[in-house]
């Protein structure tokens, strides 16, 4: 069984409500659609509830397999906007809020705030940064966390690390140049994304050219001292480094270089890049030569869980990352 | 409303969310080097401004300003 059928098997255990913003878009709403079939999750269609009735129709979907929330109906948006700006620290009053929700995105987020969703799934129309603007805005982030972050699940044919042929590593696609402080918090939302989804203990590394001080530098003195403030707030999480690659992952490497006690180093399920050019080359090599399939990326440091979609994604893809972020949204 | 009324209005802002002297603010204040430049602080500050200003910035817009006095022209340009 893949990690998407197990996946997708624990989402039917508490089926999450997902909000989609793009359901007009036919690889969306068939993905959301199959999902709800399947019993993964309550899917939302955000927008024209008659106009995307009518699409469901015309492309040969049961509308009834949908709950909907329409943009214009006036009901709802007073309902959810005297939720929204009933909870703490919110940043828009209701006038504010009327404007942003005229947008679907912010609609479904508002909606999702207000506990009347559970994840927002969203990016096959709108952009990365208009996913990650709208979240900050009507999310927020959760507390003690300074920056939005992802990692990706990498399942790996052949890799035999700690957790089988399966790898997390981040942050391959948000953050590009992420201060000490950032790094730290990276590293500590993986985990948490880590612990939601997969029930996995985290133990995770911070990635470097360098293990524990065998090499100079600034770029290796930035990850020590990420490393160094990760610890320090949560002294309950399991993080190391800094170590070069094969000294997180391979327990013979990590056994001839790093001398003293690790409970991360040659055993690491969890990989922190130190920026976005390691990530982004990391995750390709993986997957080119490695010939693994990478899923994600996984939004994390939301309060809630926002799933922000690569706009070529096939249905498949749309799938395995709405039933993550089900899974997660239940973790919580 | 008055530019100067404007510019005050946003000093206020400003001197609120990042937990400055309103005294201390200028026009030429820049966001990246005498503020900090935290994004999540700058999320604040757009949503501020719609609220009390009734003039929606793009967080993207607002993020490209240099100094406050950038974001006062911006906003001034949203108000006409």
């Amino acid at each position: 069984m893949s990690i998407l059928e197990k996946l997708s098997l624990k989402a039917k255990e508490h089926p999450m409500r997902v909000a989609f913003p793009e359901g007009e878009n036919e690889k969306m709403m068939q993905a959301a659609y199959e999902c709800a079939l399947e019993g993964a999750i309550s899917a939302i269609l955000v927008g024209d509830t008659e106009k995307l009735r009518d699409l469901a129709s015309e492309r040969g979907l049961d509308p009834e397999k949908f709950t909907y929330a329409d943009l214009a109906d006036e009901t709802i948006i007073a309902d959810v906007i005297a939720k929204y700006t009933a909870l703490p620290d919110t940043r828009l009053k209701e006038k504010a809020l009327r404007r942003r929700m005229a947008d679907p995105l912010y609609y479904a987020m508002v909606m999702q705030a207000a506990g009347e969703a559970d994840v927002t799934f969203a990016g096959i129309n709108y952009t990365t940064e208009d996913v990650l603007l709208a979240g900050q805005m009507i999310i927020g982030l959760k507390e003690g966390i300074s920056t939005v972050s992802s990692i990706g699940l990498c399942e790996i044919p052949g890799f035999c690390g700690s957790e089988g042929e399966l790898l997390a590593v981040g942050d391959s696609a948000v953050c590009a140049n992420p201060s000490e402080e950032q790094l730290a918090d990276i590293a500590i939302s993986a985990c948490e994304t880590v612990k939601e989804l997969l029930d996995w203990e985290p133990r995770c590394a911070f990635i470097s050219y360098s293990t524990l001080g065998s090499g100079q530098g600034p770029l290796i003195d930035k990850v020590s001292a990420a490393v160094k403030i990760a610890q320090e707030k949560r002294p309950d999480l399991k993080l190391d480094g800094e170590f070069q690659l094969d000294a997180a992952i391979v327990p013979a490497v990590a056994e001839k270089k790093v001398k003293r006690e690790s409970a991360v180093a040659g055993k690491a399920n969890v990989l922190i890049w130190p920026d976005l050019n390691v990530g982004n080359a990391g995750v390709k090599l993986i997957q080119i030569l490695g010939h693994a399939d990478a899923y994600g990326p996984l939004l994390q440091g939301f309060k809630k869980i926002i799933c922000d979609c690569s706009r070529s994604a096939p249905v498949s893809e749309l799938k395995g990352n709405i039933i993550m972020s089900a899974i997660r949204a239940a973790a919580q | 409303m008055e530019r100067k009324e404007l510019e005050e209005q946003i000093f206020e802002m400003i001197a609120q969310l990042y937990k400055k002297d309103a005294e201390d603010l200028s026009l030429d204040t820049t966001f990246k080097d005498d503020l900090g430049g935290a994004s999540v602080l700058m999320v604040g500050l757009v949503s501020e401004i719609e609220n009390e200003l009734d003039v929606m910035i793009q967080l993207q817009d607002a993020a490209a300003c240099e100094t406050i006095g950038d974001l006062v022209d911006k906003v001034e340009e949203e108000m006409e």
